[in-house]
């Protein structure tokens, strides 16, 4: 691997600096507490989808093994339990496996923020609070810059300017997406067989593989490319409960209290109403690591501190988590997080 | 040959619904939910058609097991560059679509490797470096004495590249034909 210095992205690169003061603005004013948190943590909770970096601390003649975090969660969602209120984490995330690519880095800068007595829905009006904010300050940055003299640099953004309006979401559930984008009927989604059966009549291989490898595949291939480009950013909520991760059930037991955000086909954010029962994450947590080891991932501790801080009770609450050179490529105009790096380390 | 999708690379070709694809582009995603995924771009080489496809990167997909010939490239037009077999001296037009900017560098009478599939030629192996003649070079901006400043050349196959100040017209450079980018100048 190399280290290059990208000195020409340094224009991006200060827009993007200046979209995080405007994030931390917007959270400051709305009384959300910063949280600054390790990186490095000796257990994790333990999630399939994901890979994790391992490294290790050495004193005398031990050896301690230790993970960088894919997430802060298992941090913050401590602190929720202890009555640190509304608070947020902007900092480094880190996942292994993930190839680079023009919208991944192994390592990369996440917002998580946690809002009290919220559901995942209230946090989506919240968000689009803030995206109008980021949107209005940058307008404002851009016009002031032209009425400057030459002799100061001005931030150049690229002409390209967000072409969505941002007054309301286009809010479309997982279902209602399936059955837009892909004719796949709610009857269809929620079954495996009649979902096996509806996948393979549309072409894809589906011998051998699990309801969400091709859950998954035709998520991909068929409903992202459509999201976020009808002129609003698009909310898609509702995941199948084999989606739900750390979030709540509905009550129809088939769908979990999930959405994502997207601009212009781009997954910008996750948020869910947080789940609350301590047992039912235990059960998630087993399953999870079950799988894996079954998929030869890297094996590390499951954070067990995080259900014991569960079981002292988690307030209601809902968290998202957004991946911030993403939200600020789609702001700038830009093609690729790269763009923002002045310091590349690549392959 | 049967190869996991996880592996596709640009340039690579495939089966796909009984014809051959040329993998244009092709981006591992990990969509933060579910397993990982191949996103690509292929097109098709009888139709010129283009599609995303998405693939599990888990996902078996039937590689096109290519032949290697060395050829003699002749001349290009706006569709195809045209190669010889110099052993048979039968002939063979490449699609330019298949090369991906590489018709740019390429002198006539060159040699290169043709990848050919059932007689059919699909593309051709970019060489790692190529030899140029500049044929066009403003001279370097006076008192700029930052090394890696660098000016437009106009090379001897008309592309345009980037090379340092110091490159004058006649120089013979070496230029990587899938980036353009200079990478050294021949000695005298």
């Amino acid at each position: 691997m190399k280290i290059i210095t990208q000195y020409k992205n340094l224009e991006n690169h200060r827009n993007y600096i200046f979209i995080l003061s405007l994030i931390e603005d917007f959270l400051k004013k709305r009384g959300y507490q910063k949280i600054d948190l390790p990186v490095l943590s000796p257990a994790l909770i333990p999630e399939s989808y994901l890979e994790i970096f391992e490294t290790e601390f050495r004193y005398f003649d031990k050896k301690e093994k230790l993970y960088l975090i894919p997430s802060p969660e298992l941090f913050l969602k401590r602190l929720l339990v202890k009555g640190v209120g509304n608070c947020y984490y902007l900092g480094k995330c880190f996942r292994n496996s993930d190839l680079p690519s023009s919208l991944h880095s192994f390592e990369f800068t996440m917002l998580e923020f946690y809002k009290l007595g919220f559901s995942y829905m209230d946090i989506a009006d919240e968000l689009l609070l803030m995206l109008r904010e980021i949107n209005k300050k940058l307008k404002i940055e851009k016009s002031k810059i032209k009425t400057k003299t030459k002799k100061i640099k001005p931030i150049k953004t690229e002409e390209k300017n967000l072409k969505i309006n941002l007054d309301k979401w286009e809010k479309i559930s997982v279902a209602q997406a399936f059955e837009k984008y892909a004719d796949i009927y709610e009857e269809e989604l929620f079954n495996y067989k009649f979902f096996f059966e509806k996948a393979k009549k549309k072409g894809y291989k589906v011998d051998k593989f699990s309801y969400e490898e091709i859950w998954s595949q035709i998520y991909v291939q068929e409903i992202e490319p459509n999201l976020g480009k009808n002129g609003y950013p698009t909310l898609i909520y509702d995941y199948p409960k084999e989606f739900a991760a750390l979030a709540q059930l509905n009550s129809d037991g088939k769908t979990a209290q999930r959405f994502e955000f997207y601009i212009n086909g781009i997954e910008l954010g996750d948020c869910y109403t947080e789940l609350i029962d301590w047992k039912e994450q235990e059960k998630r947590f087993f399953k999870e690591d079950k799988e894996r080891r079954r998929i030869g991932r890297i094996n590390h501790p499951i954070d067990k501190g995080f259900i014991e801080a569960l079981k002292c009770g988690l307030p209601i609450c809902s968290g998202i988590a957004i991946g911030v050179e993403r939200l600020a490529i789609v702001f700038l105009g830009l093609e690729s997080i790269d763009q923002l790096k002045v310091i590349d380390i690549c392959l | 040959m049967k190869i996991n999708a996880g592996n596709l690379k640009k340039g690579d070709f495939i089966f796909y619904q009984n014809d051959i694809w040329q993998v244009q582009k092709a981006e591992f995603y990990a969509p933060g939910k579910g397993s990982a995924l191949m996103k690509t771009k292929i097109w098709n080489l009888k139709t010129g058609k283009n599609i995303d496809i998405t693939f599990k990167s888990n996902e078996e997909v039937e590689a096109v097991e290519v032949e290697s010939r060395l050829m003699v490239f002749l001349y290009k037009d706006n569709e195809n560059l045209y190669f010889m077999d110099e052993k048979t001296f039968n002939q063979y037009n490449v699609p330019i679509a298949s090369v991906f900017g590489l018709e740019k560098y390429l002198k006539e009478g060159e040699k290169l490797y043709v990848y050919i599939f059932n007689e059919l030629p699909l593309s051709v192996r970019p060489p790692l470096s190529v030899r140029l003649k500049v044929v066009k070079a403003e001279e370097g901006i006076k008192g700029d004495t930052v090394s890696s400043a660098k000016k437009p050349v106009t090379l001897e196959t008309g592309v345009v590249i980037m090379a340092p100040l110091f490159i004058k017209e006649g120089d013979i450079i070496i230029v990587n034909p899938e980036t353009g980018e200079y990478t050294g100048r021949e000695g005298k």
